[in-house]
């Protein structure tokens, strides 16, 4: 499994044409590097920095990562730093955590979050409740940190979209990048944050490129970025589907429908005032979560701006969020099942009473 | 920081309460001691009176809604606060923001054209009144910005027909309207507001009604009755629940007698006559009350209560009375209880009893005037009741129901004569009171009635 993802030649239509209206600094000289590299960069610079932090993995070390996120770092930081585990998620996660819990700031990388369901118990039921059931004794600063979402054509079993289950649990931190600028720095204020951050990359934006400055810098949890500044609805989204929202609004201001995009970038926390001060000056929402509907990250924004923000809607919270099925594997299928541009138009012209 | 007032808990098994009646209206002043408003808890209508001093911002839950206990029901703006803006914040609700278009912001336009304002006003409450009903009966869907947006322009939402779904009225209509009232440059801002000035949002021309009307018939027809369902107001709801358990858990029996009324009623006519220049008016009731109460002594099972394992004799004798309430007071009755009944004079009885009575159909009884009872007499004489029985109010073994004294012909001394007598039944708990022991409670009520002298002392 490890030759070919990464060359699975899928469109990648949007990706080239976001445009970062958000706090991303203007690229002068433009260094644009790949998703994979920020994460890399974000990993190494924290590593030298700070003695305690440690990656550990399948296939992280000799093989460069399944992914090629951690090429180079063996060589860099030897065997003691970069630690090729055994396939046990259960095990070698659990013993991040005892690591964690005495003093060090492990990086674990899944290959696949689909693969960490096997360590549900040590990274949900150990990782986040360690702080308050130690009563303060133990925290457990730890980052958690592989691909999520449907990668294409993996199947029912290794496309999942693990926010919705997992950001359901308290005490735990949750970044979702959807660029590499927002990739890097998310991964270095995780990394240095006390608390376990679960830290969600999308194997079909490893490739993507964009500008990441050379000089240090941080993004801080909680903080969203308006990606695209619009008057007629506000659409908040996170990670992958960022794109499809931007490809949307993009079809969109062609029938004179002007939309917000906002990037949720963490959502735990996620950054409410931001959400519901655009909500307030656009009166509509759409919320697009490629995790399914029920019980979602995207049921809880729907909840909040509705609580929030209800005198100020001309219409209902309508979420677009994967299909409530298990992912497909046809091509096509698959295509359907996620929230694609197609399905967020539909939604921002029944929110506008354009439909 | 604005004061928050919530349903507050008036008794201990209260859950949740009606608002039967506001005293105060949004903007109104009021001070620390003031009668806010009437609250139906499940057994009583009581006054709540307002703790502080400020101005009513926002009234949240409307008269005859019923809210859980700690729901806020209205704010109040402090000294120096902005009501506008504590009102703003009041939030939730929904509800009493379009009912109360006096306390909305005020409008920048108001002061250039009074007049025309007014109207509309006047024109809209209609509508607001019936809760954002069209007047055509006709529920009006808005969307809550649109909502918003009309109140805070003065917008009658009644006069539009929303172009959403299912004819909502939505953000879009709102600014058509605010459009055309920008191109008329404020001219007349009453006037834009009715349908004929509408370009763009469709008017609704709202029908009179014409139909149904029989003044002019020669002969008045008898209005036909009508099937509706009414809501349980929280006493109605506690009656039948009380009821309900009391008759179908107590093995109920029932044991009548006459009395005798004539030396009684004389003993009254003297009474009253001589005392009223004090304001005394004994009933027939209070001196029922007296024998009851007295009779306790040398029956002390009739001033008990069944509690499971064992029978619990009271060291006090408390008699409730029951008091029907005015329909303006939500109707149903209450138990006002005379304590320690058997230590008071008639003339304290009858002052008690006056007391009860008109506090629980003005005011409302509070939970001390209406608890531990041990005994209850229910008395519908006064409506010339011959005769019927009671439900025993739990945890009493016994409750009288009292007829009228009524003048018919007796038999006296082997004669037959003209007297009066009144009938008297006992509803008793088999548990704690058998047959016997009732016609020896009644014989013994019957010495004090038919011999009143001894009720004097």
């Amino acid at each position: 499994m490890t030759t070919i993802i990464s060359q699975r030649d899928l469109p990648m239509t949007t990706l080239e044409a976001v445009p970062l209206t958000g706090p991303v600094p203007p690229s002068s000289p433009a260094r644009e590097i790949e998703f994979r590299d920020a994460v890399r960069e974000a990993m190494s610079e924290e590593m030298r920095r700070d003695a305690r932090v440690f990656l550990l993995g399948e296939e992280v070390a000799q093989y460069n990562g399944a992914y090629k996120v951690s090429r180079g770092m063996l060589e860099e930081f030897g065997p003691r730093r970069i630690i090729d585990t055994p396939i046990s998620e259960s095990g070698f996660a659990g013993l991040a955590i005892g690591a964690a819990m005495l003093g060090l700031r492990p990086i674990v990388e899944f290959m696949s979050w689909s693969f960490s369901l096997v360590a549900a118990d040590p990274i949900l039921n150990n990782a986040p409740k360690m702080l308050y059931m130690s009563g303060g004794q133990f925290g457990c600063p730890i980052v958690f940190r592989g691909n999520d979402g449907a990668g294409g054509q993996l199947g029912s079993t290794h496309s999942w979209c693990v926010e919705g289950l997992y950001s359901n649990v308290p005490g735990l931190k949750m970044a979702i990048p959807s660029n590499p600028y927002d990739a890097k720095g998310l991964m270095k204020a995780a990394i240095r944050d006390d608390d376990p951050v679960f830290f969600l990359e999308s194997e079909r934006l490893l490739a993507f490129k964009g500008h990441v400055p050379e000089t240090e810098y941080t993004i801080p949890f909680g903080k969203a970025a308006i990606r695209r500044v619009g008057s007629d609805v506000t659409i908040v989204s996170w990670g992958r589907p960022v794109h499809f929202a931007l490809e949307a609004a993009e079809a969109l201001a062609k029938e004179g429908i002007s939309c917000e995009v906002i990037d949720g970038r963490t959502i735990r926390p996620m950054d409410w005032e931001t959400v519901f001060a655009s909500v307030r000056r656009t009166n509509a929402c759409v919320v697009v979560d490629q995790s399914w509907s029920f019980g979602s990250p995207g049921s809880e924004v729907a909840a909040q701006v509705s609580l929030h923000c209800f005198d100020d809607l001309d219409h209902p919270v309508v979420r677009v969020h994967s299909d409530d099925v298990p992912a497909p594997y046809a091509f096509n299928l698959e295509q359907e099942m996620l929230p694609n541009a197609r399905k967020i138009c539909q939604a921002v012209r029944t929110v506008t009473y354009n439909a | 920081m604005p004061i928050t007032l919530t349903m507050p808990r008036l008794s201990d098994t209260m859950e949740a309460g009606t608002v039967i009646k506001w005293n105060v209206k949004e903007g109104d002043k009021v001070r620390s001691g003031d009668v806010l408003a009437d609250i139906e808890t499940d057994k009583a209508t009581m006054e709540m009176q307002c703790f502080d001093d400020g101005t009513i911002a926002k009234i949240l839950v409307d008269a005859g809604k019923q809210v859980k206990v700690g729901t806020t029901i209205a704010v109040i703006a402090g000294k120096n606060e902005d009501v506008k803006s504590v009102a703003a914040n009041a939030g939730g609700g929904g509800a009493s923001g379009s009912a109360s278009p006096a306390a909305a912001p005020a409008k920048p336009a108001a002061e250039q054209a009074p007049h025309a304002l007014d109207s509309a006003r006047a024109a809209s409450s209609a509508h607001d009144e019936e809760h954002l009903d069209d007047g055509g009966g006709r529920r009006l869907r808005v969307s809550p910005v649109a909502r918003r947006m009309a109140e805070e322009q003065g917008i009658d939402l009644a006069a539009i027909r929303g172009s959403g779904p299912a004819g909502r009225i939505i953000k879009r209509d709102i600014l058509a309207i605010g459009g055309a009232l920008a191109g008329s440059a404020g001219e007349n801002l009453a006037g834009a507001q009715t349908a004929a000035n509408i370009p763009t949002a469709t008017a609704l021309a709202l029908p009179k009604q014409a139909s149904g009307s029989v003044a002019g018939s020669p002969v008045a027809a008898l209005a036909p009755l009508t099937s509706r369902s009414v809501a349980l107001s929280g006493m109605r709801q506690t009656i039948a629940r009380r009821l309900v358990e009391s008759k179908t858990s107590i093995p109920h029996y029932q044991v009548t007698m006459k009395f005798a009324m004539d030396e009684l009623l004389g003993l009254r006519k003297k009474v009253n006559d001589s005392l009223e220049a004090f304001g005394v008016k004994l009933s027939v009731n209070d001196f029922l009350v007296r024998a009851c109460a007295l009779a306790m002594a040398k029956h002390p099972y009739f001033n008990a209560s069944f509690a499971g394992e064992s029978i619990a004799i009271h060291g006090e004798v408390n008699v409730g009375i029951a008091i029907s309430l005015p329909e303006d007071r939500g109707g149903g009755l209450v138990v006002g209880v005379i304590r320690n009944a058997d230590q008071k004079s008639l003339r304290q009885i009858s002052a008690d009893a006056k007391y009860l009575a008109e506090k629980a159909r003005t005011k409302g009884l509070s939970m001390e005037e209406m608890n531990a009872a041990t005994f209850t007499i229910s008395n519908l004489g006064m409506f010339g009741v011959e005769h019927f029985t009671a439900i025993i109010n739990p945890p009493n073994s016994a409750i009288l129901a009292c007829g009228a004294a009524i003048e018919q012909p007796v038999v006296r001394n082997h004669q037959i004569a003209v007297g009066w007598e009144m009938q008297a039944t006992l509803s008793l708990d088999h548990r704690v009171i058998d047959g016997a022991m009732a016609a020896e409670y009644l014989s013994t009520l019957k010495k004090l009635i038919e011999s009143p002298a001894a009720l004097m002392v």
